[in-house]
């Protein structure tokens, strides 16, 4: 993980936003950068403004975030030509 | 260095919630049910005063009046929220599986995690009135859970309880946050020795009179302290109340 990738709470309800993570369900790809969000977005759960949210430098609990994570696209196997 | 700051209650957000009109799916009641909140530090459209102190964000001094008053089922994640009844009966219930009624005295602790719902109602036809504190967690996405305590002000007169952290008898959260509470019905004097310089205490006067170093407070008064070895408090000579939050800053 990019280290200098941020994360941002919604003080409204907290709702997390990370920066690595964006919010592709929202059009907002992995990697957007806060300040790379729409000034008019608003917090998905509570509708806080944007400009309610707070930087927070907090640890994940073990096992978070419980996403697919986006690795390298690796070519499909070869086929595997065993005679049986 | 000892830094502090007083907050008289008049200076606090002052916010008048009803159950009709725009916001008739947050705030619950019916016919027609009227919800308040003094906010020490800055909530929603309150933006005059402090964001915060510590991992603390919210602090709110709610009453909920009239039939149903509260708030409707809502999302939450990663906030510690927790709720000191006061007077009244509270309905609380959330999505980790509890369905719980508090009377004054009773105190919970919701995480909400990796996310939870809940819904805070008043029921009864007496005013419901409960302090709410918010604090940021100190892992994201913990696995929500719910717990709740009693304080006996009757067996704890004129002593100070921790009500959460670490101590006996007291209900556990995932922060660097101490909740004490005294209530009095004498003078009542001692020293609050912080863990450490870098944790700031939040005092905030319940009922009665504190006088807290040098500061005398009044009802719903408060005064956040950081930097110090040692906070002098002495309540007054009538029947007081103060709760004492001490954070990580």
């Amino acid at each position: 993980m990019n280290e200098d990738l941020k994360r941002y709470i919604c003080l409204g309800c907290g709702f997390l936003y990370d920066e690595a993570l964006g919010l592709p369900e929202h059009g907002i790809e992995p990697g957007t950068r806060w300040a790379d969000v729409p000034e008019n977005w608003a917090c998905p759960d509570c509708f806080t403004p944007k400009h309610r949210f707070e930087m927070v430098e907090i640890p994940y609990a073990s096992g978070e975030p419980h996403l697919p994570r986006l690795g390298p696209i690796l070519p499909p196997p070869e086929p595997s030509l065993h005679v049986i | 260095m000892k830094t502090s700051f007083v907050m008289r209650a008049g200076a606090r957000g002052y916010n008048k919630l009803v159950s009709t009109g725009p916001l008739a799916t947050y705030v619950s009641g019916h016919p027609e049910a009227v919800l308040t909140r003094h906010s020490s530090f800055n909530f929603g459209p309150y933006q005059a005063g402090r964001p915060g102190f510590g991992r603390l964000r919210v602090f709110g001094d709610e009453v909920f009046s009239g039939p149903g008053c509260g708030y409707n089922i809502h999302r939450h994640h990663n906030f510690i929220i927790c709720a000191f009844v006061l007077q009244g009966e509270l309905t609380h219930i959330n999505t980790v599986g509890n369905i719980d009624q508090l009377t004054p005295g009773d105190y919970y602790v919701f995480s909400a995690g990796s996310g939870g719902k809940h819904c805070e109602v008043n029921l009864k036809n007496d005013d419901m009135h409960a302090i709410y504190m918010w604090f940021l967690p100190d892992q994201l996405l913990l696995p929500p859970s719910y717990t709740r305590n009693r304080f006996d002000a009757l067996a704890n007169r004129n002593r100070l309880v921790t009500l959460v952290g670490n101590a006996d008898g007291a209900l556990r959260l995932s922060q660097d946050v101490t909740v004490s509470r005294l209530s009095s019905d004498t003078e009542v004097g001692f020293d609050y020795t912080p863990r450490s310089a870098s944790h700031g205490v939040y005092v905030f006067v319940l009922e009665g009179e504190v006088h807290c170093n040098d500061a005398t407070l009044a009802r719903r008064d408060s005064s956040g302290i950081w930097g110090a070895e040692r906070i002098n408090l002495r309540t007054g000579p009538q029947e007081s109340d103060l709760l004492i939050v001490e954070t990580a800053l």
